[in-house]
Parts: C-alpha cells; sequence; structure tokens
C-alpha cells in the first residue's frame, strides 16, 4: 500500500501485487499518513478505503512510509564541510546515514530559530536550510578513500613516494616513540629521545629564570643573565636545544603539533597532549592562511587596560548582523559563498534587501555572487582596500558625519550615560614624538594632573600595581581618565579634534591621528588608488553615515590576506567605529559562546600543568627580547610575530632553516599546509627530507596532498562519527555552543588503548602515545585522584555537562527524550556509544546532557539575541568595552627586519610590499607580468578536503581561470582555452611534487564581464593530485585513482614567496596572514 | 536567565495562540506523526490552525509560515487544494544547495537531475548582472510530457502532480522529448561512487561507502532501493515531483527546505491567506514559457 494508491484516484489502478510489494507498512504508519492526507479525503473513495483495509491486513508493525521524519531516525549534530558549524539533522536509515538537513534549533539554518526548548518530538518534520557543501557531507564520510588502517612509508622509497605499507597501531606507536632504523634509512630519532625534561620542578624554575632572561632589556645584563642560566641548571642543560641560547627551551620543543581544523574539544585534547602531557610548545594552527590579520587586529582592538597593562584580547574580530542593518559595505568577503557563512547570513541578507529594502555594497574585484545583488558593486585594485577605507574616514570627518556623541565618550560611565555599549580612544591625548609620529597615550602623573594610585591587582588583591590615569580635554582643560570606570560622576566626555600641547607636551587626540592619517591624501587621491569612481566614493560615505547606528562595514578574507592586511582591517574597523556601531542591532557582532571546559568538571588541569616553556618555531614574540637577537640582530633571518600566532605558514619553512631550532618531529591534523598554502609547494622539499625532519606524523582521513609526504598516517574519524564543540563566528548575535557528537558509527575499527577499545581516530593515536610515553594528565588519574582519561568519552563528556550547565543549567531530558536519545542511537557500537558509560561519567547531570545532545548543543533563543534600549535595538550579547582605535600594544611592538615601531592607528600602506620593504608589483611589472592573481571560493568546495563529493562535482566540475572579455582578447585567448599561470616565483608554472613528479598549472579560460580587467581569479578546492586523484600502492596493490577528483587546477604555487625568506609565502610582518592576493603572473596559452 | 525567560515567553505565545489572541511562537505546533491516535492528532491540528489566524508571521523564518499552511492544506480534500511553488529570483544566490538536496532526497544517480539552478551573465563590464534561475517540474496543468507516453506510466495525480509510474515506464524517453523545459532525466542505474577502489582492508571501498546511494527513496511513498538489479527507477525515466512524499506527510518539499536565500517558496494557491497565493498576484511574477499555454504550477518573481 503506497501514497499512490491514497492519492491518485485517477490513475490506473494498482494492482495487488504492488501492494504485496509494498507489505511493510504498518497500521499505525499508515493512520499517521492519513491524518496528514486529511482524513475527508479517504473516505470520499471507496476503492481507496478497500486498498485501505488490504494494506492494513498486509502491515507489519514498526515500519513508516517515510521513516526519515521519525526522531528515532534523526541526530542532530554540526557539520564539518567547513569551518562554520551549522547545526545539522543526520537522518538515517538502518543506521546509514540517507541524508543531512539543518537543524532548526541552530540559528545557522534557520531565521528566527526554532525556540530551544521545544520537544524533539516535535521536531521530526522540521529542518533548516544548509548550503550544499552540507547536503553533501554524506561523500565525505562514505569515501571510498578512506584510510582504515595506519600506514606507514614503505622502507627504501622516498617521502611522497606513493608507497605504503599498512602496520598495526601497535606497532606504529612503538616505532613513533622508540625510534630506530625505521625506513631503511639509519636511525630515526622517537619521540621519547625528545621527552628529555620530565621534571615538574626543574622545568617551572627554568621557565622563570628564562623570563628573567627575556625581560632584560640590557643586553649585557642579558648575556650575564644567561650565564647564570648555566650555572644554576649545569646539571640539566643536556635537556636543553642550545644551552647558549636557554630561551628557546628544552628539547621537548622540537616536537611539533601543527593542525588545520582543530576544534574545542579535540582542541582540548591535543594541546593536553602537546603542552602539559609533553612539555611543549609548540602547538600551531593555520589561522594565518584563513583570516589571521582579521583576527590579530581584532585581538589589538579588543585589549584592555587590566592592571594597568594592555593585555587579554581575544583573537577574535567582528562581522556584521546584517539582517538588522539598513546599509553595508561588504569588503573582500561573499557571504553567499563563503566568509562564515552562507546558511547564516544568506536569509538575513536576501530579506532584508527584498522586504525592507535594505541595500548593500559589494568591494571586490570579481563579480561575486553576493555582487550580483548589490546596489553597487565596486571592483577595487585589490590591496586598495586600506585606501578606500581611509578616503571613506577623510570624507566622514571633514564632514563631520561621525557620531560625536559616541566617540567624545572616553571611559565606561561616559558610555553608559549615554546608552553606548562600547567606548574608544578618539579622545584621549596621545603623546606625539619629535618626528611628529603618534607615541604613547599621554599619562595624569606625567603633567601633574593626578598622581599615580596604588590599585589591588585583579588576580590577587593582596598586591597592588600602580595606576595611572589618561588624559582628555574638556572645553580645553585636562582632565584625568580612568577607563574603565564606572561611577556615573567619573563620566567623562573629552574634546574630540585636538593638535596642541599640554604642560609642554606635544599632543593630539585619538581622533585627530586618524583625520590626520585619512588627510595624508587627497580624497581625489584614495579613489585614484583604488580606481574607484569618487561619485561612488562620496555617494557610500553619505550612505554609510545616513542610518544612525545601523550602517556597517563587514569585511574578510579580501582585507586581510595582504601584506598590508592588519592595517586595512585596522581601517575598516576605524570606520565602524566612527558610527559606533559596536553592540548595535544592523551594526558590529562579537561572537559569545556557552563554556565547555570548567562548571561540571574542569578539563583545563591548570594546577598540575607542567608549563612548557621556550622560544615557539613560529616565533610569536618580540625577537629583541630573544637571545638570538643578541647574535642575530637586525633583519632576523626569519620575522618574527609579536602580535600574532598560528603564523601556518611558518611551521614548516622555519623548520626547514632550523630556525630558530631544528625539530625532530612534526604532527600534523586535519591540515594540508601544500595544498592550502600560498606558495605551499616551497613546503614540499622540506616535508620531504628526513634530514630537515627526521619524522612526520599525520592524522588524516583520506591521504591528502601533504600526509601524502608522512612517515606514518593514522586513518581519522569524521565528522559525522566524532565529537567537538564547534563554537561560534562573530556575525551570530545568539549565545550558541554546538556540539558534535557521533551520528553513524565509525567506519573505521576499533584498536585498544588503556585497556579499551575506541575507534581507530585522533584520539586513540594520542592516547596510545600518551600510554605508551606515561605522558602526565592522561591515563587512571589522568583529571586528577580517581578521575580517568583513557578513553575519549571521559573528556567529552565531561565538555558536554559543562556546556549543560553553563550560565542558566537547561531543563531534565524527560522520558520521552531519554527515549528518543537511545533508539535514535540504537546503531552505534559500545566503543562509541554506552549509555551506562556515559551516565556514569555525567553523574546526576546525564538528563542535562542528553538534553543538550538531543539538540545538538546549545543554542540561545532568538529573542535573547537583541534587546531594546532607550536609545533603540541593541545586541543581547555584547562586547560591552572599550574598542582601541589607538593601540599602545601595537606601538610598543618593533618591526623584525629594521627596529622600527609600528603605527598604533589606522594608516593606508600598500600592498605586494616584501618584508624589507621591496616594492614587488614595480619590479614584477618590469619582468613583465601583467596580471594580479586573486583565489576565490565558489560554494562548492572547500579548499582541500571536499574533492570526494561527487555531488558538488556535478554541480561544478572544474574550476577556471576567470578573466574578463578584454583581456582575453587582447591576449588571443578565447573561452576554453587552456592557459598555464606563470609567475615571478614559479616560472615554471607547476608544482614539484618531488620524485619526478609534477603538475602543471595549466586551466581552462572562463572569459566573463564580471570581473575588473587585469585581474584574473582561480577558485580553490579544485586541481588535486592526491586525494584519491592520483593511483597510491598499499601492501604491493594499487589503489586506483578516480580522475573526477582531480580536475581543474590549483593555482597556489604561483603565489609569490618573499626575496628575504624565498621558502615562505608573502606575509603581512604585523597580522601574520599568508598573502592571496598580491602577485602578478602572466598567463601562457598551451 | 534569559534563556528561561524566553522559554517561557514563547509558552506564553503558544497558549495565546491556542487561545485565538495572536502573538508569535517561535515554533508551530506540528502532526505528531507517532502518536498513538492520529485521529486525535488531526482534530488537534484542525484546531490549532483555526485558531492561529492572527500569528505574527514576520516574527517566524518563512519556512515555520509555509509548514503551518501545508498542514492547514492537508485538512483539505486533494481537489480543494493547488500546490503551487513560488521561485523569487531576487532572492536565489545560485548556491545550488536545491539541486544537491533533491539529489540526496531522492537518491538521484549522475545523468538524473530533477532541479538544476541555470547560471547566466548578462551586461558587460562593469555593468554586469548575473541571473540564477532554478528550474523544477514545472508540474504543468497541461502537461506535453503526458500524452506522448506510450504505455500511461505519466499522469497528473489526484494532487495535481505529473506522476511518474515506474512499474509502468519503459523508458522510451519520449516524455523526455516532449518537455519544453526539460525537466525529465533518464536513470541509467549508476552510482557516484561506482568505479572507485575497492576496500582490501586498509580504505573504506565503494562496497561500502556505496551504502547510501544504495538505500531507498521514497519517492511517491513507496520505497525504491537502489540494489544490485536493475528494478524500478532504473531504465525509466525521472522527473520532479514536488517532494510530494514529503508534503503529503507535513513536510515541506527538499527545494525549499534547504533554501539558503528563502527563494523557494511553496504552498496551496487555493488558500487565499497563504504566502503563495499572496505571491503570485504581484505584479512582478512571470511563468516559463507561458505562449506553450502549458500552465505551469511553478510561478518566478522577478
Amino acid at each position: 500500500m503506497t501514497e499512490q494508491n491514497i492519492t491518485n484516484n485517477d490513475a490506473p489502478s494498482n494492482d495487488q501485487t504492488e501492494v504485496t510489494q509494498q507489505s511493510s507498512v504498518s497500521r499505525r504508519t499508515f493512520l499517521k499518513a492519513s491524518a496528514a492526507g486529511g482524513t475527508a479525503a479517504f473516505l470520499g473513495s471507496m476503492a481507496v478505503f478497500s486498498q485501505l483495509q488490504t494494506a492494513q491486513a498486509q502491515a507489519s508493525e514498526g515500519e513508516l512510509l517515510y521513516p526519515l521524519l521519525d526522531p528515532i531516525n534523526q541526530i542532530y549534530s554540526v557539520c564539518l564541510q567547513c569551518n562554520t558549524g551549522c547545526g545539522i539533522k543526520v537522518k538515517l536509515l538502518d543506521g546509514v546515514a540517507v541524508k543531512i538537513d539543518g537543524n532548526p534549533y541552530s540559528p545557522m539554518t534557520m531565521y528566527p530559530h526554532v525556540t530551544y526548548e521545544t520537544p524533539v518530538k516535535e521536531m521530526g518534520t522540521v529542518e533548516g536550510a544548509v548550503c550544499p557543501k552540507g547536503q553533501s557531507g554524506l561523500q565525505s564520510v562514505y569515501d571510498p578513500y578512506r584510510l582504515v588502517s595506519v600506514v606507514k612509508r614503505k622502507p627504501g622509497t622516498s617521502r611522497g613516494g606513493g608507497e605504503w605499507e599498512t602496520i598495526s597501531f601497535e606497532q606504529a606507536i612503538e616505532e613513533i616513540v622508540e625510534g630506530g632504523d625505521l625506513f631503511g634509512e639509519g636511525n630515526v630519532p622517537g619521540l621519547r629521545e625528545s621527552y628529555a625534561l620530565t621534571d615538574p620542578k626543574v622545568a617551572k624554575d627554568m621557565a622563570a629564570a628564562v623570563k628573567a632572561i627575556q625581560s632584560e632589556k640590557d643586553q649585557d645584563a642579558k648575556r650575564t643573565l644567561i650565564a647564570e642560566f648555566q650555572t644554576t641548571f649545569a646539571d640539566y642543560l643536556d635537556t636543553l636545544i642550545d644551552p647558549e641560547h636557554p630561551d628557546l627551551g628544552p628539547k621537548n620543543n622540537q616536537v611539533v603539533f601543527s593542525w588545520g581544523r582543530l576544534k574545542a574539544g579535540r582542541s582540548e585534547f591535543y594541546r593536553r597532549w602537546i603542552g602539559q602531557g609533553f612539555g611543549s610548545v609548540n602547538a600551531h594552527g593555520h589561522t594565518t592562511v584563513c583570516q589571521g590579520s582579521l583576527y590579530f587586529t581584532g585581538m589589538g582592538m579588543s585589549h584592555q587596560l587590566v592592571d594597568g597593562k594592555w593585555s587579554g584580547g581575544s583573537k577574535a574580530y567582528w562581522q556584521a548582523d546584517l539582517g538588522n542593518a539598513e546599509f553595508a559595505i561588504i569588503v573582500g568577503s561573499s557571504i553567499f559563498e563563503g566568509g562564515y557563512g552562507p546558511p547564516l547570513r544568506t536569509p538575513s541578507l536576501t530579506e532584508n534587501t527584498v522586504e525592507n529594502g535594505m541595500r548593500f555594497v559589494v568591494v571586490d574585484p570579481r563579480f561575486s555572487k553576493t555582487a550580483a545583488k548589490a546596489w553597487k558593486w565596486i571592483p577595487a585594485v585589490p590591496g586598495s582596500e586600506g585606501a578606500l577605507a581611509m578616503g571613506l574616514i577623510r570624507w566622514v570627518i571633514d564632514n563631520e558625519r561621525y557620531d560625536a556623541r559616541y566617540l567624545s565618550a572616553t571611559n565606561k560611565a561616559a558610555a553608559a550615560e549615554i546608552g553606548e555599549p562600547t567606548w574608544t580612544e578618539a579622545a584621549w591625548l596621545v603623546k606625539i614624538n619629535e618626528d611628529g609620529t603618534p607615541g604613547k597615550f599621554l599619562r595624569a602623573s606625567e603633567i601633574g594632573l593626578r598622581e599615580k594610585e596604588e590599585r589591588p591587582l585583579s588576580t590577587d588583591d593582596t598586591k597592588t600595581y600602580e595606576f595611572d590615569y589618561f588624559v582628555a580635554l574638556v572645553n580645553g582643560e585636562p582632565v584625568a581618565v580612568d577607563p574603565n570606570t564606572d561611577v556615573p560622576e567619573d563620566a567623562i566626555f573629552g574634546d574630540l579634534l585636538i593638535d596642541g600641547e599640554v604642560e609642554g607636551i606635544r599632543v593630539k587626540s585619538g581622533l585627530q591621528i586618524i583625520a590626520d592619517s585619512s588627510r595624508e591624501r587627497a580624497l581625489e587621491e584614495w579613489a585614484a588608488i583604488c580606481d574607484v569612481n569618487i561619485n561612488d566614493l562620496v555617494s557610500i560615505a553619505r550612505e554609510f553615515t545616513s542610518h544612525g547606528k545601523r550602517a556597517v562595514a563587514d569585511i574578510h578574507r579580501g582585507v586581510s590576506q595582504h601584506t598590508n592586511g592588519f592595517y586595512n582591517v585596522f581601517a575598516w574597523y576605524t570606520l565602524n567605529a566612527l558610527i559606533g556601531n559596536f553592540d548595535w542591532a544592523g551594526g558590529l557582532v562579537w561572537a559569545s559562546t556557552f563554556g565547555t571546559t570548567s562548571g561540571y568538571a574542569s578539563v583545563s588541569d591548570a594546577d598540575k600543568k607542567q608549563a612548557p616553556f621556550g622560544t615557539t618555531i613560529i616565533r610569536s614574540e618580540a625577537y629583541e627580547n630573544n637571545s638570538l637577537f643578541l647574535r642575530d640582530g637586525y633583519p632576523a633571518r626569519r620575522n618574527w610575530y609579536p602580535l600574532a600566532t598560528d603564523i601556518y605558514q611558518e611551521i614548516a619553512p622555519s623548520i626547514g632553516d632550523a630556525y630558530p631550532y631544528p625539530v625532530k618531529a612534526l604532527f600534523l591534523y586535519m591540515g594540508s599546509p601544500v595544498y592550502s598554502l600560498p606558495a605551499g609547494h616551497t613546503n614540499i622539499d622540506i616535508l620531504r627530507d628526513p634530514q630537515k625532519l627526521p619524522l612526520f606524523i599525520a592524522s588524516d582521513a583520506v591521504i591528502g596532498e601533504t600526509t601524502m609526504y608522512a612517515d606514518y598516517i593514522f586513518p581519522d574519524t569524521m565528522y559525522l562519527e566524532r565529537w567537538e564543540f564547534h563554537g561560534s563566528h562573530p556575525n551570530v548575535p545568539f549565545r550558541i555552543q554546538p556540539l558534535r557528537n557521533p551520528a553513524i558509527d565509525p567506519l573505521v575499527p576499533d584498536v585498544t588503548v588503556y585497556g579499551q577499545p575506541m575507534p581507530l581516530s585522533l584520539e586513540a593515536m594520542l592516547l596510545g602515545l600518551a600510554e605508551r610515553l606515561e605522558l602526565p594528565g592522561f591515563g587512571e588519574n589522568g583529571f586528577g585522584e580517581g578521575l580517568p582519561f583513557k578513553h575519549q568519552d571521559d573528556l567529552y563528556i565531561r565538555m558536554a555537562a559543562n556546556l549543560a550547565i553553563d550560565r542558566e543549567p537547561v531543563p531534565d531530558a524527560d522520558e520521552e527524550e531519554m527515549r528518543i536519545f537511545v533508539e535514535s542511537r540504537r546503531h552505534l557500537r559500545s566503543s562509541v556509544f554506552d549509555v551506562e558509560r556515559w551516565q556514569a561519567i555525567a553523574g546526576e547531570l546525564w538528563p542535562k546532557v542528553v538534553y543538550v545532545l538531543n539538540r545538538g548543543g546549545r543554542f540561545q533563543n532568538f529573542s535573547g539575541g537583541y534587546r531594546e534600549t532607550s536609545r533603540g535595538k541593541q545586541l543581547g550579547n555584547r562586547f560591552g568595552k572599550l574598542v582601541n582605535i589607538y593601540q599602545e600594544k601595537t606601538y610598543d611592538a618593533r618591526n623584525a627586519m629594521t627596529g622600527e615601531r609600528l603605527k598604533g592607528y589606522a594608516y593606508y600602506t600598500p600592498a605586494a610590499t616584501g618584508l624589507l620593504g621591496e616594492k614587488l608589483d614595480e619590479l614584477d611589472a618590469q619582468e613583465g607580468f601583467d596580471l594580479r592573481l586573486i583565489t576565490y571560493r565558489e560554494i562548492a568546495q572547500t579548499k582541500s578536503r571536499t574533492a570526494s563529493n561527487y555531488w558538488l562535482l556535478g554541480v561544478l566540475p572544474e574550476n577556471f581561470v576567470l578573466m574578463n572579455v578584454a583581456d582575453a582578447t587582447a591576449r588571443g585567448l578565447i573561452e576554453g582555452d587552456m592557459v598555464r599561470i606563470i609567475s615571478p616565483t614559479n616560472p615554471a608554472g607547476e608544482w614539484d611534487l618531488g620524485n619526478g613528479n609534477k603538475v602543471p598549472m595549466v586551466g581552462k579560460v572562463k572569459a566573463v564581464q564580471g570581473i575588473r580587467p587585469g585581474v584574473i581569479a582561480v577558485s580553490l578546492g579544485f586541481g588535486h593530485w592526491a586525494y584519491g586523484s592520483t593511483p597510491v600502492t598499499i601492501n604491493g596493490v594499487t589503489v586506483p585513482a578516480d580522475e573526477r577528483r582531480g580536475r581543474g587546477l590549483h593555482i597556489n604555487a604561483a603565489l609569490r614567496t618573499d626575496p628575504h625568506t624565498p621558502n615562505t609565502t608573502l606575509v603581512d610582518p604585523v597580522g601574520g596572514s599568508a598573502v592571496f592576493y598580491d602577485t602578478l603572473v602572466r598567463v601562457e596559452k598551451v | 536567565m534569559p534563556e528561561i525567560n524566553d522559554a517561557q515567553q514563547s509558552r506564553r505565545n503558544f497558549l495565546k495562540m491556542l487561545a485565538g489572541t495572536g502573538g508569535a511562537a517561535a515554533v508551530l505546533p506540528v502532526v505528531d506523526a507517532f502518536a498513538a491516535d492520529p485521529e486525535a492528532v488531526l482534530a488537534k491540528l484542525v484546531q490549532q490552525t483555526t485558531a492561529s489566524d492572527n500569528i505574527d508571521f514576520s516574527e517566524l523564518d518563512v519556512l515555520e509560515r509555509m509548514r503551518f499552511e501545508l498542514l492547514r492544506a492537508l485538512q483539505k480534500t486533494p481537489a480543494e487544494r493547488r500546490w503551487v511553488m513560488v521561485i523569487d529570483l531576487r532572492k536565489c544566490v545560485g548556491c545550488h544547495s536545491c539541486t544537491v538536496a533533491c539529489i540526496a532526497e531522492n537518491k538521484l544517480p549522475p545523468g538524473v537531475v530533477y532541479r538544476p539552478v541555470i547560471e547566466e551573465e548578462i551586461g558587460e563590464y562593469p555593468n554586469v548582472a548575473r541571473r540564477f534561475v532554478p528550474r523544477p517540474c514545472m508540474q504543468c496543468d497541461n502537461p506535453p510530457c503526458v500524452p506522448v507516453c506510450p504505455v500511461d506510466a505519466t499522469y497528473t495525480n489526484e494532487e495535481g502532480i505529473v506522476e511518474m509510474n515506474y512499474e509502468r515506464c519503459i523508458g522510451c524517453r519520449y516524455c523526455l522529448t516532449a518537455c519544453p523545459y526539460s525537466a525529465r532525466t533518464s536513470d541509467f542505474g549508476y552510482t557516484y561512487t561506482q568505479g572507485n577502489a575497492n576496500g582490501d582492508g586498509f580504505i573504506l571501498g565503494s562496497d561500502i561507502a556505496e551504502n547510501y546511494e544504495r538505500a531507498a527513496n521514497f519517492e511517491y511513498g513507496k520505497q525504491y532501493p537502489r540494489d544490485e538489479g536493475r528494478n524500478s527507477p532504473i531504465g525509466n525515466a525521472r522527473k520532479c515531483h514536488f517532494c510530494q512524499h514529503r508534503f503529503l506527510n507535513g513536510q515541506l518539499p527538499a527545494c525549499v527546505t534547504t533554501c539558503i536565500g528563502r527563494a523557494t517558496l511553496f504552498g496551496d494557491a487555493n488558500d487565499p491567506d497563504s504566502l503563495v497565493a499572496s505571491l503570485i498576484a504581484s505584479p512582478n511574477v512571470m511563468r516559463l514559457r507561458e505562449e506553450l499555454g502549458t500552465e505551469p504550477r511553478v510561478y518566478y518573481l522577478v
């Protein structure tokens, strides 16, 4: 019996054989269908009614006409096809995931989203929207090329040779820890050899001594301290990398953990292993390849004055609340195609534009799908984004269109008085150096305005520090400013545009410094740099300042991934600050999450931590403080990054240069620097060379473009099989914490660690290594006496319990929810899901953990995202602090090449600049390179890891060399011609994979009108040469390739390297960004 | 505290809604598909929909409004309702999520696409436009594909959906040619994973990976696993059916729920209060190839 019989009276009648074929329909189900279909319809037809009876007679209990809408066949989790982390609903049929849709509890997939307290049993037919990658996630999970055994590079073959042997999990752990002649190439040092400093007391004392060395500014005194160190720790010098440079730290640091996509949960796991477990400082993510300078400008803007010091800034940034904006400038971002992320941001924008008449501008050299819906498309010159912002700033200040009341508020009390959640240094006075450059803030004690005060430390109120007030002018008179006071009487509104002297000291106000910076060029000059029509510039500026707080500039990679990324970002956020849209509906949002690391059980275990110490291989510290500065001076051999961390492009090249020290073993988790980094090909020769890198271990699901060079690959579980706490993004106004949890039974086998079965995965690898090395923080008492850490559940269930009670605890799951929870997981094996085991860890919080898991995480309700105030609608979750539009901490940092101080305010500096100041565009243009190459992303691919998604390849089988018709015509090219991309640092136009294998950077021309002439664009995600697109050999058996996975071209190898560090991409020396958009190339027809 | 307050507020709104006094609720009542007494569920549904005329839809995702209207329509007889789809091209961002969602929902093999999105560029730099046009089956009231079928395997069913009877279809493909919208494709029995490597114990292999492709779909309320044989719908003509198996179960079509621009809208045009009824009366509405007299049930807003 079928729906067809019910609904199709007019069609040729179906015979009984069909009914028999389809006999597995229960009476219950059928009645359900009739309820949905409308009883009257059935009763109106006797023929149908008789068929109904037949079906009932033949039905067997327990199956549904459409079982996918039964809550017991649905698990709520989180997508990982990109990093947005949309909530998903995984629909299961006999344990197989057969469909993925949006989790409507999550604000990522519905707008507004469903109330959190809605019972799960009512949600069977409710689903939200996800993008095509989200829909295709099944194909990342059910990928035929997934590894299901640990593999080892075949001894006698070179890295990247494509010959592998399977090896047991236990044997792999033993070889990696103990080392030996593993590949017939001589001795390979195992991890144990680097696990040198294991005494926490000595480590703590050494760390303190190193801190003293680094803090000492006097060079001779620093040398003396080093000598003292060598005496004090004479017995332990063999545990150091280099006793002459004790600040490099212990040999433990020669083991490096790196990653591409690491989310909370696994992050706690991974960092615990390398940090407090192994004692290495080297745990480095991929941030700078994504949008490093957004994060680190955001950090600079979010530092607060804590105990007299600028600190506590978050590695985070702001994005726009587009659903409430009346006007938006979207710069270097295509929110319909990427940029955190289409399912959340698109409906707010399409609804707002079509239904409310909201307008937006897109600044992008490519006519993106977002630009296609814009009021204006501004195809500005790539790299000139900062100049456009400075032009807009100039117009806004010159025409006094800024929010003077907001900017005049110097402190928290003033902001509160006028109903502003944030405040700035616009009215603070900054001392001006003799050369006219802005320096530090003026302090009240310097002009005898107010003495310093002894104040208790926030961390320890038995100790004090000296607080020195800042200074603003009020009606021309100096007034002492405490930025953090909330005493209403101390609210201070300062004068905004000040350029003068106070007590003989030359000063300017913060806003004056910004005004002067914007007035370095005339409006026409700014427009000319960007090649933007000045009328457009003015109309955008006017519109931006015509909607109160409901105008916003939303920026992303196109702004940050230039050599001038930090200051581009700074300029755009400064523009936002001029109208003070932070924390306002329609303005800028700062992400909010529910916590996971404490509450029920602390998983950070800070007390027992053996604090690792020393310089990281990527050098996120001030060069001048390091003992290597004594040795080398300026310019540093490689750049140092006092304001940035997780500098992905520095990992392999620094290993290659053994700077600041050699590395013994590199772990890579879910990352592909060779593929993802600009000029990633430079990593290949380093990763291939056992002399430079003795041991290379990877955790990966498929043999990829980087892990193909590994010595060992441990298979990993995929996102539908594992745990992670995905966090939020800066455009989400709601407090959330999406929880990825196992939805299908892992397709990898179990292994045994600490006596327990667990899926072969990242977690198993880490636990296996910890067990063999007997690392602290793991095993029987890993989380403290009687609290084991021997299985992933020991961490993740505790974190889920922490999440369940963060702030306001969630309700308990009732009996019905418990039933759905257990039944929906009936297909998971006990090493993954065991109610008793989970319940034992969660204790009395178990019903709350179930409540959270049933919803795929925690999500604040829609109404909580906003609040009405007397001044209008603001965001419910606030940044609520000082926004640094003048950064003293940035001014304090120096360029590691020249020793010059950095600028603490927004200014324009040209893109395509080398570390030593080379004007690369001019040099390269002279050599005949005439097209600017930019990359972009189609919504149908995610950089390195969706080539397995055949449904996406059906939509877009390959990428193109996107080029303006005029450029194509001028070169005698037509659509479909094949061209090779030649660049100054890749004259051959190819990927040299080693072992004699080369992949040409040749792609198909797509000639369009929708790109700025002089610019060519190639989307990321295509042109694979591993990941199943090339055959490999395992145990002598050839695994054939699937050529669909390798179509198109990948042009990162064309992106320019820096003349000073030729094994590394161009960088933003301040914000750390890897640079994607500053390379001139030429194309050659092939 | 805010979360709890929200919840309380929501419950209050929900009760208000039931009482017919209006107010917003963030989730609408659904058919409890698994209740022991479906008759009672239906009665409850009738009560709720009758009582909810004053819902402020502006406080709900349009998906929720349409789901609500779908449930209301399902209380009528098939003859009383008229399913239409409205595609607002101003909101379509060319993401192709509908295309892929449809493939996943209906287990479409390579070569079969029910809902492509056609992209084109218009104009000259810098005055350029890009247009994205999703093209499902139009579910014509006068479908050219039906009369050409030699075995009556395709017809307009009681819901107004142009349906395929896979058991009758002989795969002659006359209907593919007859459709002026190219809305029909043939199922040659391929899978996407076909031809990939086998497992051998070190990789997953296509034999296991293929399971999700072989699993049954639920078109027309039947189960059609793609097993090793060549059973229907392999060898048949295939086409969009507005996800009839979903909407008769109170769930919107897959292309509708996954539309990130909320450009695809679905409902009962005979319900004067429905979203789609209001939209097809817009001045900017159009249908594809009106001149053919096919009377499509898919409307475009431009």
